[in-house]
């Protein structure tokens, strides 16, 4: 086994309060929480961090429960306490489907929404998701106490977010759907499991009860530019459309995203699958 | 030494068992427990999380120890990892009796992982659905099995713990006329495989061991101009550093074509190449220090196709080398194939590709060598081939066979990716007589795919001729393959390509022309299905072109071509026995074929193909006239036999194959014997896991031998119960008089009996082959096989036309394995090839840039992107045996490793023809692939 990294002392806050404050004096520590990314990282001498911020087992991080009218998702939340959460699959039945593709059951059991949130990844299943949902995310230092951030507002460039440096992510918060709110997840993979998406759509309609017509529509993919994006001329192309007339609409889609070829597959086939598969939705909704 | 590491205290509960250990800080889990516990059950395949092999459970749930920092499991956590997964006193779970009851347990590596998934989705369900069972365990990878006998396993070990009436673990019946053969047994080695025992190469770890690492090229062609390794010297806690100068004796596995060093000297040809090596008191200390070597390179530029390393003034690879870039150029002509081009009433031509794949076995390669005082040199390897691998490293160290030892121990998946003596073997043995102590190579899966020797790219073009009653006249087969840097076994693969493909569908004239070319990739091999599985593929497809331009059924024109029994084939190979025209029926009314092909809709179809495969080869890759597989038993007072053989069990069952035969021969149960194999100090040569030989050759090795006792243990039970030794016979646990059954004794007794009459009991057995088989030409014995195996399959294949996505639905397979000495096993071999074959057609591709910054780079070398499928893919395989009983196999048995593969490809690409009316000549079929076939050919709308 092969680490290429020194030794690394892991800082071992046992609040949130402790945790922020070394968060604020060790900037150089990276944060841990189930370790599923970091620790392949690390194998692959990606990273080489001085030393580690330990924040599993943190009670203020956990905690999935239903609030007022939202979802409340500590950061340390694993995929797998999603699926299983009754809260969850009620409120937020996408983001329990696309907590299931997450890598498989392992993965699953030991990595966290949090931690899917500020990896960053472009692939990222839960992160289109939660762009279509309209989450916010909790962010929390030391310094300043709290803010919160929109999710279409925190990924900014390849793995760049609206974090600072003595901030930790403590939890997403996820508003409750409207009753007009149709939602939709979708995953096209490498592979059924252990995959990484070639295309990731997470996606969101609100149909007036009386006339079907969209009046907020969210469209939301991953892999396909160097952060998950909205599409917000899809978006607009949708607004005021009326059910059983979406569709067409999907095309909008190939004006606003730009994927690449790498050796998980094509541009065009991405391009052509991300088109499709909302095609599908739309038509089905 | 380097500043050391502070350690941190853990206190971890695992199995029960409280520990407190202290561990380097960063260490994950897994390197907690296989290093600093010695729970070596839980097993490091991938090293990124990919492949699920360290699988634990954590206060009962799956996580992946290699992900998780040891130092963030909660104090009080209750840790399981296989070791501890059998109840009180060694009571094994029902998970592992199932496992091993219904052989899952091939290799064996992947399945600690698998089972401890399996138990903790048994604790949540206990009676999960087939759709629960591939969702909980699509973390785990498995190579050997294609997942069918795992699936079977998990629902076994569910209906065990329920307590269903039914639910067995025993053995089923045998065959008739046999009291072991033909039963489905547990395997020999299944226990120490169910519990996390039995000991793989990394397992081991001898005192005072150093751990080397190497250093690669990071370019695909350069030369190399100076190596200096003082700094890396210096470094404290290194102990030796060596270059290519130091092992300056080419060698390879085919004695012509010895065109590789252990390390690269003067020149790489590949990215990834061995260039220089470290042995230092930790992995860490060796992989500091290869980065304290300079190396000064001159690129060159790189060719990376065979066009390219073919073309007039291309870069040549071996300055110098007769014949340049051509690795082997072979053409041979057999009847006028001219004349029935010509002639013919119906013509197919066709252009194929071909992709290259790795074979991925869960275990990466490890190598330990030992040097002692006396100038002996023992290497433990994770190799098939020990015996090469013994014959190379006495050759490029300069030592006398008689002071080398190679032992494989328990494998973890091979595929023929562990059948070159390889760099890393000579470079570990190299640095224990460097420094003598014990040194460990550990590959990482990026370096494995590296090693690769991977099946071989290759581009084919083939015209086959007809007459209007449907009779083939003629096959032209014109093949370029890709070799990579290196020969291997590129020899044996280039007349593979064409020798292989003359049965079970015969033709009157054939013609193949093939030309291997080195490239700068990492060199190609064998690998399941070695040579043919290419052309293969492209020949069954031009069957099925062929069938429609005729209007034959596809079924129909492969009956009315048939090669039949006892024949001999257009290039001269012999056949024996040959049970194809039954594997076609067996398939045809399985599949529904009749009723349902054509008329599935859109979207549905079936398609069918067929081959056969050698069970092994006329002649050793060195000629000499000894036996190609040497099997010696013994047997003693206390009722056992001991059986040493020098063959590899790889996961595809050897040992439990002399075993089984020898208690069929000596009235013992399977489990009475002991098994010594592939033990080059302990066990007779036999020529290695390769060629799908083992059976037949080993399996005739081991007869002999056991008949010899058997005759000597007969004879001392007749005379003592004064009838004939005719009439007495054995049964597992007892001899007896047939005369009157009840007269007789226990086999103890009975061995206790031979050994006063006869004295100490041991017998030995051996193998040759008829050395007149084969066509009567230059490459003549080149494809020649004592038995030939045959096979056909019908895939059934839904394709979603808006993704382009294969949906592989069903796959029958029908295998003429001659005789199932244990059809459980057979099966579980027609499954893995079956898996294997699919996953080649549909998912698996060797990538690598051909332009840009880094050309020649291999892409995405990992279990990720690299993609071996999952359970949650794994199509339903149904399995047919069918016996021809051939008449020089042991008991009738031709091989079933290999075969089963071939057809699985060429069955699928002939499905989709069938669904969507689209031709796939190039592999693998990509989605993106699919669709741009389907947008060329009009059958789809839209973007």
């Amino acid at each position: 086994m092969s680490l290429h990294i020194s030794a690394a002392p892991v800082l071992e806050p046992r609040t949130l309060a402790e945790a922020l404050d070394l968060r604020a004096s060790h900037p150089e520590a990276m944060p841990l929480a189930g370790g599923t990314d970091v620790m392949v990282y690390l194998e692959g001498g990606v990273i080489d961090p001085p030393r580690f911020l330990n924040l599993w087992g943190i009670a203020e991080l956990g905690g999935l429960s239903r609030t007022g009218d939202a979802l409340r998702i500590g950061a340390l939340v694993t995929h797998t306490d999603v699926v299983r959460s009754p809260d969850a699959q009620a409120l937020a039945p996408a983001l329990v489907e696309a907590c299931r593709t997450v890598g498989a059951v392992q993965i699953q059991n030991r990595g966290t929404i949090g931690g899917n949130v500020v990896n960053a990844s472009p692939a990222g299943d839960t992160l289109p998701v939660l762009l279509a949902l309209d989450a916010e995310f909790e962010l929390h230092s030391a310094a300043r106490g709290q803010r919160r951030v929109p999710a279409a507002q925190f990924w900014q460039g390849y793995r760049r977010m609206d974090l600072a440096p003595d901030e930790l992510l403590v939890a997403v918060h996820v508003p409750a759907p409207s009753p007009g709110d149709r939602t939709f997840f979708r995953k096209v993979g490498t592979r059924q499991a252990q995959s990484i998406s070639k295309v990731v759509l997470g996606a969101r309609v609100r149909l007036d009860a009386a006339t079907g017509t969209v009046t907020e529509a969210r469209i939301a993919y991953g892999s396909v530019a160097a952060t998950p994006v909205r599409c917000p001329a899809t978006e607009a192309a949708l607004i005021g459309r009326r059910r059983g007339d979406l569709a067409a609409a999907a095309d909008t889609v190939a004006t606003e995203i730009r994927p690449i070829d790498d050796v998980r597959s094509t541009a065009e086939y991405r391009l052509a699958v991300a088109v499709r598969v909302l095609r599908g939705w739309l038509a089905a909704v | 030494m380097r500043t050391p590491t502070p350690h941190a205290l853990l206190s971890l509960t695992v199995n029960g068992d409280r520990h407190v250990v202290a561990a380097a800080p960063h260490h994950s889990l897994l390197e907690v427990l296989r290093y600093d516990l010695g729970l070596t059950g839980t097993k490091q395949g991938c090293d990124k999380g990919d492949c699920g092999a360290c699988t634990v459970l954590i206060d009962g749930e799956p996580v992946l120890a290699c992900c998780t920092l040891a130092a963030t499991v909660r104090p009080g956590a209750q840790i399981t990892t296989i070791e501890g997964l059998a109840g009180p006193a060694g009571r094994l779970d029902p998970v592992q009796e199932a496992f091993d009851r219904c052989g899952a347990l091939q290799c064996g590596f992947c399945q600690p992982g698998m089972m401890l998934s399996a138990r903790a989705l048994l604790n949540r369900d206990a009676a999960p659905s087939d759709t629960a069972i591939r969702e909980a365990l699509g973390g785990n990878l498995c190579r050997c099995t294609g997942y069918t006998q795992i699936f079977e396993a998990v629902k076994l070990a569910a209906a065990l713990a329920r307590g269903e009436s039914g639910a067995s673990i025993d053995p089923t019946p045998p065959a008739e006329g046999y009291t072991v053969l033909g039963a489905r047994h547990r395997k020999a080695d299944g226990h120490g495989k169910a519990t996390g025992a039995a000991v793989y190469t990394d397992d081991f770890n001898p005192p005072r061991m150093l751990h080397a690492k190497i250093l690669r090229s990071p370019h695909a062609h350069a030369r190399i101009v100076r190596i200096d390794t003082s700094r890396a010297a210096a470094l404290p806690g290194v102990f030796a550093v060596l270059t290519g100068e130091a092992l300056p004796r080419t060698y390879g596995v085919i004695p012509w074509t010895e065109d590789e060093t252990a390390l690269a000297i003067d020149r790489v040809r590949f990215v990834g190449e061995e260039v220089a090596a470290v042995a230092a008191v930790d992995e860490e200390t060796a992989n500091a220090a290869l980065r304290l070597i300079d190396v000064e390179y001159e690129p060159l530029p790189p060719v990376l196709t065979p066009e390219a390393a073919l073309a007039p003034g291309a870069p040549e690879l071996f300055p110098g080398r007769r014949g340049g870039n051509l690795t082997k150029h072979v053409r041979l002509d057999f009847g006028d194939v001219d004349a029935a081009l010509s002639n013919a009433d119906a013509l197919v031509e066709g252009e194929y590709f071909f992709e290259g794949t790795a074979h991925a076995p869960i275990e990466p390669h490890c190598a330990i060598a030992e040097y002692d005082a006396r100038g002996l040199l023992t290497l433990h390897s994770a190799t098939q081939i020990p015996h090469y691998v013994h014959r190379t490293l006495a050759k490029t160290l300069d030592l006398p066979s008689e002071r080398v030892r190679v032992v494989q121990p328990a494998l973890g998946g091979a595929f023929g990716g562990k059948s070159d003596p390889f760099g890393h073997e000579i470079v570990a043995a190299k640095l224990a007589m460097m420094t003598g102590r014990p040194v460990k190579i550990l590959l990482t899966r990026e370096e494995t795919f590296y090693t690769h020797r991977g099946r071989h790219p290759m581009q084919m073009h083939m015209r086959l001729a007809a007459n209007a009653e449907g009779r083939l006249t003629g096959l032209d087969s014109k093949i370029l393959i890709d070799g990579g840097a290196y020969s291997s076994f590129g020899l044996v693969t280039s007349y593979y390509s064409g020798q292989l493909l003359t049965a079970p569908t015969g033709f009157e004239t054939y013609r193949f022309d093939a030309s291997r070319a080195f490239t700068n990739k990492p060199p190609c091999g064998p690998k399941r299905g070695h040579g043919s599985v290419q052309p293969r593929f492209a020949f069954e497809i031009q069957l099925d072109k062929m069938a429609e331009k005729l209007g034959l059924d596809p079924i129909e024109l492969r009956r009315r071509n048939d090669v039949g029994p006892d024949t001999t084939t257009v290039n001269g190979q012999r056949i024996t026995s040959n049970g194809f025209l039954e594997c076609l029926r067996v398939v045809e009314q399985a599949s529904g074929w009749r009723e349902r092909r054509g008329k599935l809709g859109f979207g549905r179809g079936l398609g069918v193909a067929g081959s056969c495969y050698i069970s092994g080869t006329a002649y050793p890759v060195y000629p000499n006239e000894m036996p190609q597989s040497g099997v010696q038993v013994r047997l003693d007072r206390s009722g056992r036999a001991h059986v040493m053989c020098g063959a590899s069990d790889i996961g595809q069952g050897s040992d439990s194959m002399l075993a089984y035969i020898v208690a069929e021969e000596l009235g013992l149960r399977p489990d009475d014997i002991r098994v010594t194999s592939s033990d080059t100090d302990l066990s007779p040569v036999d020529l290695g896991a390769y060629s799908s030989r083992v059976t037949f050759m080993a399996g005739n090795a081991c007869r002999e031998a056991a008949s010899a006792l058997s005759t000597l243990v007969r004879e001392a039970v007749a005379s003592k119960l004064e009838v004939p030794g005719r009439e007495v016979a054995c049964t597992p646990g007892r001899w007896f008089w047939l005369g009157d059954p009840t007269r007789g004794m226990d086999t103890r007794e009975a061995f206790v009996l031979a050994e006063a009459a006869h004295g100490t009991l041991g017998a030995t057995g051996g193998y040759r082959t008829d050395k007149t088989l084969g066509g009567p030409y230059r490459g003549g014995t080149i494809g020649a096989s004592p038995a030939y195996s045959f096979t056909a399959h019908v895939a059934e294949v839904a394709v979603d036309v808006e993704t382009g996505f294969v949906n592989v639905k069903k796959i029958w397979a029908a295998h003429d394995c001659g005789f199932a000495l244990n059809p459980m096993i057979v099966e579980g071999q027609i499954a893995g090839s079956v898996y294997m074959g699919w996953a080649e057609a549909v998912m698996e591709e060797h990538a690598f840039a051909y332009g840009g910054p880094n050309p020649g780079l291999l892409r995405g070398p990992n279990l990720l992107d690299y993609r071996i499928p999952t359970t949650v893919e794994a199509p339903e395989i149904e399995c047919h045996i069918v016996q021809s009983i051939d008449p020089n196999g042991p008991y009738g048995a031709k091989e079933a490793g290999e075969g089963p593969l071939h057809p699985v490809l060429p069955a699928i690409a002939n499905a989709i023809y069938d669904a969507v009316g689209v031709r796939l000549d190039r592999l693998p079929f990509h989605p993106w692939r699919v669709r741009e076939a389907l947008r060329a050919a009009g059958r789809m709308g839209g973007r």
